[in-house]
């Protein structure tokens, strides 16, 4: 679990390209990653590193190109510039569903549960590849998620919002991934239920699952996170540890409202 | 979800209580210009006294039902059921088989056409219900397998078994051939593809007429042999429906509560969640086509060893909507829903075949209602999730 130190946590706009030999002490590297829709490119040379057993936050403004890094690495889109490694193997040309096979899940934007599954089912669902075991599996979400074993014969889309993320989150990790990707789990949710959730993002983690989230909600996600990663107009402007984010005068300005 | 179901319910009170005489108006003015005045009079007059009455018959029974159910034990009444559906399944089997002991062979006839149409629409059920795929030209596939049959049964002798499972694959394989390039597409745009595959294969059989023999089509197709059995009889070929039709809901019926069927499922529900939880969504849309089609291939070469004689004429598109309307009327997905809507729209012209012009009429009026007061087809609506 030792962490590679990161240097340069400047907020120059360029950022220095790392050349060192691949480590198998990032679980996931995104090397100079250029992602584009048709003629747009929405991604303009992107790097990223993920350690084993971070919560690293990804955050930014609309449009800045959250989601489409998001998108990239789980294989939906194809980066058409650059690297991506997970656990110093190529996935650049892997297929999506071998992606979530390799161990990354992801939560989609907007939840997108089987509405008209039942809870149970919607995370049966989620234990589709067959990656461990499925009643301890299940076992273990209904203890992250306590709500989701009282509804379990409900329907998924008579949910709420906030137990909708949960069934998400709880369907993405039936499949035990290594790294959780989750792509803005407090949109359109009650102040308390952001907490809720963030609250178990970060058991989630301390139970070894490697997290990525992608946030507008600057604030929590940054107290929420070790390190952070600030996008802007598809470039990394701004990256260093979450405090250091929180105190920086340029984030405050533009992502804290202060 | 007890409100949910509350609201659906009194939605449809609404429909019940607002619209019976805007119902029977619309039909009236349907009947307008075939019957006159008076007859349209008449109509409306039947049609929304029957609605008031069938209103206030659906909340008697509905009252009844909800006093039963304060009644009874649940658990009872969940042993009672299940046992009584064991009873109803098998007494059903019997009367299926003793069918050509009674009956005459007018209806025999009529049952095995139903027999011919469960197996295309419940592969096509496959398709557009448990996976969500639209698809327009259902029917290239039951003409390639019929076709397939006679070619190889004129041209080159070879019997139905035989080339039972050369007609069944080559329909398979076309499915794949299908699917590829609609792979890309979703929604009203694959429609647009599968309706164009189909007008293709029913203009290459009209038109290659060295090997088809074009619109003239094709006799003097064998009926099936076994051990010395002809089934050209019909309370044999009867016989050889059933078995076949059975066949097909049972191996359905697994393959939907298999892994495979869950994808699928998944893949109709929603199309990114499914590729987010690791499904691979092409290939799953690929077996899916090709698993329906193949039972169109063997609903073909049924169809062509029971008529001995094929024609493009029998694979139009018209064909196509019929086995989409039996899946849609009877409960997109439902099994049970699918038989029963292949059953009804089987059987139903051949009951009105007294009023001759209006039966068209009467048949589409009957759908459009059906759609007013179960818009989820007969089995559909209640909800979709695979068990409890």
């Amino acid at each position: 679990m030792e962490r590679k130190h990161i240097k340069n946590q400047s907020k120059n706009k360029k950022l220095p390209i790392i050349d060192q030999p691949l480590s198998t002490d990032f679980m996931l590297k995104l090397e100079n990653i250029h992602t584009f829709y048709g003629q747009i490119e929405a991604l303009k040379g992107i790097d990223i590193e993920i350690n084993r057993g971070e919560i690293v936050c990804l955050i930014g403004s609309n449009g800045a190109g959250k989601s489409t890094t998001l998108m990239t690495i789980s294989g939906i889109l194809r980066p058409k510039v650059g690297n991506i490694y997970f656990e110093g193997e190529s996935i650049n040309e892997t297929l999506s569903h071998r992606i979530v096979e390799m161990g990354i899940s992801q939560v989609p934007e907007g939840r997108r549960i089987f509405q008209r599954l039942t809870v149970r089912e919607n995370l049966e669902m989620g234990a589709f590849l067959g990656r461990g075991d499925f009643a301890s599996s299940l076992e273990r979400i209904y203890s992250l998620f306590p709500v989701l074993k009282e509804r379990e014969r409900q329907l998924g889309g008579t949910l709420s919002g906030g137990e909708q993320q949960m069934l998400a989150i709880g369907r993405a990790l039936m499949s035990n991934p290594k790294l959780l990707l989750l792509d803005e789990p407090s949109l359109g949710l009650a102040p308390i239920m952001v907490s809720k959730i963030f609250k178990t993002i970060k058991e989630i983690n301390h139970e070894g699952t490697t997290v990525l989230l992608v946030e507008q909600n600057a604030r929590a996600a940054l107290k929420l996170s070790d390190r952070g990663y600030v996008l802007e107009n598809g470039r990394i402007t701004i990256q260093g540890k979450g405090e250091e984010l929180l105190n920086n005068e340029r984030v405050k300005t533009a992502y804290l409202g202060e | 979800m007890a409100g949910n179901e509350l609201r659906v319910t009194s939605s449809k009170n609404s429909i019940f209580k607002a619209r019976p005489i805007l119902v029977a108006l619309w039909f009236s003015i349907l009947f307008l210009p075939f019957k006159g005045a008076k007859a349209a009079l008449i109509l409306f007059v039947v049609l929304s006294t029957s609605i008031v009455l069938s209103r206030s018959l659906l909340s008697y029974a509905k009252s009844l039902r909800e006093k039963g159910q304060a009644v009874s034990n649940r658990i009872r009444t969940i042993k009672l059921s299940t046992r009584s559906l064991f009873v109803a399944r098998y007494s059903l089997l019997l009367i299926l088989i003793a069918l050509p002991f009674f009956v005459r062979d007018y209806l025999l006839d009529i049952a095995i056409l139903t027999g011919i149409y469960i197996i295309l629409a419940l592969g096509l059920n496959v398709v557009v219900g448990f996976t969500g795929l639209l698809n327009l030209g259902f029917v290239a596939f039951y003409a390639i397998g019929a076709y397939t049959y006679a070619l190889l049964n004129t041209a080159l002798g070879i019997g139905f078994w035989p080339s039972l499972p050369l007609s069944v694959g080559l329909t398979a394989l076309s499915g794949f051939v299908l699917a590829v390039p609609a792979l890309r597409l979703r929604g009203d745009y694959l429609a647009i593809v599968t309706l164009g595959f189909g007008e293709i294969v029913r203009l290459v059989l009209n038109n290659w007429d060295s090997l088809t023999k074009g619109p003239n089509g094709i006799s003097g197709i064998e009926p099936p042999y076994l051990m010395g059995i002809s089934f050209w009889r019909l309370s044999n070929y009867y016989y050889l429906i059933l078995i076949f039709a059975l066949l097909t809901i049972v191996i359905i019926k697994r393959v939907y509560s298999s892994r495979i069927g869950r994808a699928w499922i998944a893949i109709r529900e929603d199309e990114i969640a499914s590729s987010a939880i690791g499904i691979n969504t092409p290939m799953y849309k690929l077996y899916a086509f090709a698993f329906g089609a193949f039972w169109a291939g063997l609903a073909g070469a049924l169809f062509a060893g029971k008529m001995q004689f094929v024609s493009p004429e029998s694979f139009t598109f018209m064909e196509s909507v019929l086995i989409l309307c039996m899946v849609i009327l009877g409960g997109l997905g439902s099994i049970p829903g699918v038989i029963l809507g292949a059953i009804i729209l089987v059987i139903l012209p051949e009951v009105l075949r007294e009023f001759q012009l209006y039966r068209m009429l009467a048949l589409g009026s009957g759908l459009v209602l059906l759609m007013i007061f179960r818009p989820r087809g007969l089995f559909g609506g209640k909800s979709v999730s695979l068990r409890s």
